[in-house]
């Protein structure tokens, strides 16, 4: 055989191996056994649960690698036990009788993925460790402003002590992020606890107790995942691999080959998955990041764009924040971009939590009539006016902005809204100042597992929100409805608690801080051979907890 | 003047240029708008934020820190990238030979199917395989790399599942080290075949399809010039001689024909190179393209400077080369005048 006939086998050869060799589709035979390859749409920022941003993507790794002493169940809002044996109550002496001190039992013979043992003092120094450092990006506010020490009473028994009664902290503060168990050896080995310094090592590496291990972090491609078969609770099935980024089309594709098991998408892709074999819509529940508008009532003069013509202090006038609320098109909204997908809550308490009232008024319908009846009272219906709305460009909030131009210049030509769609560095840089440049802004809100962080970010006249969009300026009673948010933040009853959150949501209704468009729907795509597919919205986004997961 | 005494004032006064690029680099990107919005999270207070403009020097006058990024680059210190997530030092060279790679093996791709598409149809001028050809090459010319991209990607990963996505097996890319960060070197230099064979196997789709404009640029000039060097007089007396229409073409014909073509040939890299944004998103690629095209979109300055920097001073050193090369081969060109 001559030279030229060689290579022209061997490249027969070639081919003929690479396709006998690919990973040909066999339908219904499951891809990859033993792993399961879950398609992100973004980059973790941080592995560390003292710098994680809450509803940022290094919260899902947070989530399957690091326990907490508490932890919510796939089924229900319920708290169940975790690295703590037992939920303290006051029944059990748990809480103290004052609410202000919480003891909690520890599990026995927990170990770290590094082989050390779990102890109280473990506890003390990732709670400490994180209030040292509060990183502005994290969330260690969550702790600071409730506990004023922790203690450790022995080996396995952790205290802590709050500096005023608080109603939310088992299920707010002790199942948040911010208060996962790390291990105190790896961290001192790497580096320490410097005050607001972030860890270079525990951003990039983790040692937790949970039912993962980390493997690697190949950064704008992949992060891999194996189960820890020394894991204190029901051993994972299956290792995981969390594909990076990348074009979502890309992703709906490897879902339809089998590539993928699981993928983030949003509702506008759900017409690409319906119908196609072997693929599974899942539609259940609500996310807790509503979709809203905020009302700026803190406008330095002379700082909005060109273009904007209304004054000031236009959205001091309740009437004015009322009109808007009545004449957004919600259900084009919710049929259009949210592809159905999605419902109405009450100001501030979204559906799924603690004190959302299912009877509560809600903005739900567009109401021409009294959106013009409220503007013609407060004097801007035969003048106009043009207002500008800054969000981030190409997803949910920008159409949302589309759609209340929509609404707004439909109900009178003299009205016009116009839509700053920016890139999200430049979002967030206009975002973050105080006072705000612009007199409204869109995006969703940060979730919570308890209605006081909602009312307190986003209603209360002292809190985030409302400081930065000077609330006090617009309220007609703005004491009372801080007062009332105060009460049912310490308030330990229940059912007073609920009483409370009730009245504040008819308050709020009547005077609206936001338009909140929609509680945008859970919407996941997985393949049918997963089983044990379950989504808490209570856990961080995408709300999966990979190890209930086999196939 | 002589060429050594040329090359040390040319090297004499390259600090001078990148003094100077890195001047315009730090002033144009600045001019874009804040390098602070990439470190900023949705809900942090005024506070917070100066917190992370104290973290990363923003809140010190402009000029202290272009002087503090200065520094940071003698020390190999390049910033943070918030695309990334990581030191921009750790990350570029690694997507940088990802990149490197899939326009390597892209160049590949054009450089054989360009040659032997060229010299099929130049062979065959104004018949059927010569229009046949043409039609390829124009259509690799005209077919958006994205639609392209995204076709292959239907037939050869979704439908028929025969090609992978991504650059590599998870699996497989851990078990062997990565001292040079090309896979396909790597896996070499690991002796694994497996490893090799999987380096290989997820080029073979965005190598095909990056490559595929370049084979039409290469296929056309290639075809013009054998066309050309089959109308020569050495060619005729070869015929002539009775040596058979395939030796003449191999032998003679398309060795000349190669010369002109190889000129382009080296002009399609940088194409190439170009290109890899496109396809490193549509294949999951994790190059340098796909990084620099978030980092473009979501405003992570230290990553862009320093890629433009990168190019900047890469493109000065070349120059350099070729000037030196120029005054070396040719001795017309006078030095330093």
């Amino acid at each position: 055989m001559n030279f030229k006939y060689f290579i022209k086998y061997l490249s027969y050869g070639f081919f003929a191996g690479a396709i006998a060799l690919s990973p040909v589709t066999v339908i219904g035979q499951v891809k990859n056994p033993g792993l399961l390859v879950h398609a992100a749409d973004d980059e973790p920022t941080t592995l560390d649960p003292a710098q994680v941003e809450p509803g940022e993507g290094g919260e899902t790794i947070i989530l399957q690698v690091y326990d907490r002493l508490l932890d919510i169940g796939p089924a229900s809002a319920a708290l169940i036990p975790s690295l703590a044996v037992e939920i303290p109550s006051l029944s059990n002496g748990g809480i103290s009788g004052d609410g202000l001190t919480y003891t909690f039992k520890l599990r026995s013979g927990v170990t770290f993925h590094d082989g050390t043992s779990l102890t109280a003092d473990d506890v003390k120094y990732s709670w400490d460790r994180a209030m040292e450092m509060n990183l502005p990006e994290g969330n260690a506010g969550a702790l600071s402003d409730v506990i004023a020490s922790t203690e450790i009473i022995d080996d396995l028994t952790f205290r802590v002590n709050l500096s005023e009664p608080s109603a939310s902290f088992l299920n707010s503060t002790v199942v948040s992020m911010v208060a996962s168990v790390v291990s105190q050896d790896a961290v001192e080995a790497n580096g320490g606890v410097k005050a607001e310094t972030p860890n270079r090592f525990m951003a990039g590496n983790m040692v937790g107790t949970g039912p993962y291990k980390f493997v690697v972090w190949n950064r704008n491609e992949n992060l891999q995942l194996e189960v820890n078969e020394s894991y204190w609770g029901d051993n994972a099935k299956l290792d995981v691999r969390i594909e990076i980024g990348g074009d979502p089309d890309v992703r709906v594709l490897g879902l339809r080959a089998g590539e993928f098991d699981t993928i983030e998408t949003d509702p506008s892709f759900i017409a690409d998955l319906e119908g196609a074999d072997g693929v599974t819509i899942y539609t259940g529940g609500l996310l807790l990041e509503p979709l809203h508008i905020g009302f700026n009532l803190n406008i330095p003069k002379g700082s909005l764009p060109d273009g904007d013509t209304i004054s000031e202090d236009f959205f001091h006038d309740p009437r004015i924040r009322q009109a808007f609320n009545h004449a957004f098109d919600y259900q084009a909204f919710l049929n259009g971009p949210l592809a159905g997908y999605g419902a109405f809550n009450p100001h501030y308490t979204p559906i799924g939590i603690f004190g959302h009232d299912a009877d509560a008024p809600v903005y739900s319908e567009k109401n021409y009539a009294e959106a013009e009846r409220l503007f013609r009272e407060a004097g801007v219906w035969d003048e106009g006016f043009a207002v500008s709305v800054i969000t981030e460009e190409g997803n949910l909030f920008a159409l949302m902005c589309l759609v209340l131009k929509d609404s707004i210049e439909r109900l009178n030509p003299n009205f016009r809204i116009n839509v700053l769609a920016v890139a999200e560095s430049v979002f967030d840089d206009a975002h973050a100042q105080n006072p705000l440049e612009y007199a409204m802004w869109a995006k969703n809100a940060d979730p919570a597992a308890d209605p006081n962080f909602y009312m307190q970010a986003y209603q209360h006249p002292d809190g985030e929100w409302g400081e930065v969009h000077g609330f006090a300026n617009g309220y007609r009673d703005a004491a009372k409805v801080g007062e009332l948010i105060d009460s049912a933040a310490t308030e330990l009853d229940p059912a007073k608690r609920s009483a409370i959150y009730r009245e504040l949501q008819t308050i709020l209704y009547d005077d609206p801080m936001w338009l909140i468009g929609a509680q945008e729907g859970v919407v996941m795509a997985h393949r049918d051979w997963l089983k044990g597919f379950a989504m808490q919205p209570l856990w961080p986004r995408p709300s999966l907890k990979f190890s209930f997961f086999d196939k | 003047m002589q060429l050594r005494d040329y090359i040390i004032r040319r090297l004499m006064v390259l600090p001078i240029l990148i003094l100077g690029v890195s001047i315009v680099v730090f002033t144009l990107t600045r001019v874009g708008g804040s390098p602070i919005g990439i470190y900023l999270s949705h809900e942090m207070t005024p506070e917070e934020v100066l917190k992370i403009e104290e973290r990363f020097g923003l809140d010190k006058p402009v000029l202290v820190q272009y002087i503090q990024w200065l520094k940071g680059i003698v020390s190999g210190d390049f910033g943070w990238s918030g695309v990334a997530s990581a030191p921009v030092a750790e990350v570029f060279p690694i997507k940088l030979a990802a990149t490197l790679e899939l326009a390597t093996a892209a160049g590949l791709v054009a450089l054989f199917l360009g040659i032997t598409l060229g010299t099929f149809a130049g062979a065959r001028r104004n018949r059927f395989p010569d229009h046949l050809t043409r039609i390829v090459a124009v259509s690799g010319a005209s077919l958006p790399q994205f639609w392209f991209g995204i076709l292959l990607l239907i037939i050869f990963w979704a439908q028929l599942g025969i090609a992978p996505i991504g650059r590599s097996d998870a699996t497989i890319f851990a078990s062997i080290s990565h001292p040079t960060g090309l896979y396909t070197i790597d896996a070499i230099l690991a002796g694994s075949i497996r490893a090799l064979w999987d380096a290989i196997w997820h080029l073979i789709l965005p190598a095909l399809t990056l490559g595929y404009g370049a084979t039409a640029i290469i296929a056309r000039m290639m075809r013009s010039a054998l066309v050309e060097e089959l109308q020569q007089d050495y060619v005729d007396a070869a015929r002539a001689k009775g040596l058979a229409e395939k030796l003449v073409i191999k032998r003679h014909a398309r060795r000349n024909a190669l010369v002109p073509t190889i000129t382009v040939i080296g002009l399609t890299f940088g194409f190439l190179l170009q290109g890899t944004i496109t396809i490193e998103i549509i294949y999951r690629w994790p190059g340098i393209g796909r990084w620099m095209a978030d980092s473009v979109l979501r405003g992570d300055q230290a990553t862009l400077m320093t890629y433009v920097l990168f190019t900047s001073v890469l493109f000065l050193l070349v120059n350099l080369i070729v000037d030196v090369i120029y005054a070396n081969l040719d001795r017309r060109v006078t030095l330093g005048k």
